[in-house]
């Protein structure tokens, strides 16, 4: 990265409120955590309306539970935890400086979150297809209990709004994709690489909670 | 942590081995998971079982994967926090909303009414049972 005049001084990637490029760093992170937080509670929000209503009606969740298939989630929960370690693989060959290890990680875990996201549109179509919809539109023959529509309701806002996380995670990878590609990443500055990642390990975390939840007990 | 170039002024780099490593303890319990809850009779433990596997597999995530092993101690402090206020959200919500009904006389008529209302008909009847 060096021009010849100052570089480790003031290397051009370090803002002129912060004193070197750790202390920068260690802000974006701080920050990255704090925003983690929030999407933590938001998430909590849902998981609160899990919990009161599962207290409230255990034996239609369990038995709403059943008619989720456990080998897609399964399938979708292994496929999640493999992007994150992909996604933590590209930022080690950020530190180390090898671009062609981060690009590739980077695509994998693109990839790989697509899986996700197709498993998802063939549950979420067979639901359809058996006439569960969410709230209000709920007209299943298979299951109908009284309160099952709150479990399919809560399944789809939660798996939908986890779904939106990664979709929005698919994105900024891609971009992190181009941006690597113009060379714009290297042992010194990766910030928005680790960001990224952080972002997209909370996006997995919140799923190891919702497989279990949902379609296990 | 090489002081030789300006790169990585002592960021921890994780070994591919040890992100290898904590990938399969994921998928173990991943797979303990789906057969302890699938095939695996325990009754109420078995949501108490299959919680306490998630928080495993997300205190992988977060210790290893997300680094907070070899972080600022600051950001494991936050994300604690935030674990802290996301159960007294729970937990606070199950007092009221599990309980609810326990305190039985919702009706219209005042506890006075009520008893007067019973011992007319009754002198001897017991209290109303909820």
């Amino acid at each position: 990265m060096g021009s010849g005049h100052a570089e480790p001084a003031h290397p051009s990637h370090l803002q002129h409120h912060f004193v070197t490029s750790e202390q920068q760093f260690d802000a974006a992170k701080m920050g990255m955590w704090l925003f983690l937080v929030t999407e933590i509670l938001l998430f909590s929000g849902m998981f609160v309306a899990y919990t009161v209503y599962r207290v409230w009606h255990p034996e239609v969740f369990q038995a709403a539970s059943k008619l989720l298939d456990w080998r897609l989630g399964g399938f979708n929960t292994l496929v999640l935890l493999a992007s994150s370690l992909t996604v933590a693989m590209a930022i080690h060959f950020a530190q180390k400086d090898n671009r062609k290890m981060l690009i590739t990680n980077l695509v994998i875990t693109v990839l790989l979150a697509g899986v996700f996201m197709v498993v998802k549109y063939f549950e979420y179509t067979s639901k359809f297809e058996h006439g569960i919809f969410p709230g209000a539109h709920y007209a299943s023959h298979d299951l109908e209990m009284l309160y099952a529509p709150q479990f399919f309701s809560i399944y789809f806002i939660m798996t939908g709004i986890h779904g939106v996380h990664v979709l929005v995670g698919m994105f900024l990878m891609s971009w992190l994709v181009f941006r690597a590609m113009r060379g714009h990443f290297s042992s010194s500055w990766y910030t928005p690489v680790e960001l990224t990642g952080l972002y997209w390990h909370i996006v997995d975390i919140i799923w190891i909670f919702l497989f279990p939840l949902m379609y296990l007990i | 942590m090489a002081h030789a170039h300006a790169a990585n002024h002592g960021h921890h780099i994780i070994p591919l081995k040890l992100l290898l490593s904590v990938f399969g303890g994921l998928v173990f319990l991943t797979i303990f998971t789906v057969l302890t809850a699938e095939f695996v009779d325990l009754g109420p433990f078995n949501i108490v079982l299959a919680i306490v596997i998630a928080i495993m597999k997300a205190g992988l995530v977060v210790t290893f994967f997300m680094g907070l092993k070899w972080d600022n101690r600051v950001n494991a402090l936050i994300f604690a926090v935030g674990c802290i206020f996301v159960i007294v959200f729970l937990t606070f919500t199950i007092f009221d909303t599990a309980f609810r009904g326990d305190i039985g006389n919702v009706g219209k008529q005042t506890i006075e009414e009520e008893r007067r209302a019973l011992e007319g008909v009754d002198e001897a009847a017991p209290p109303a049972a909820h």
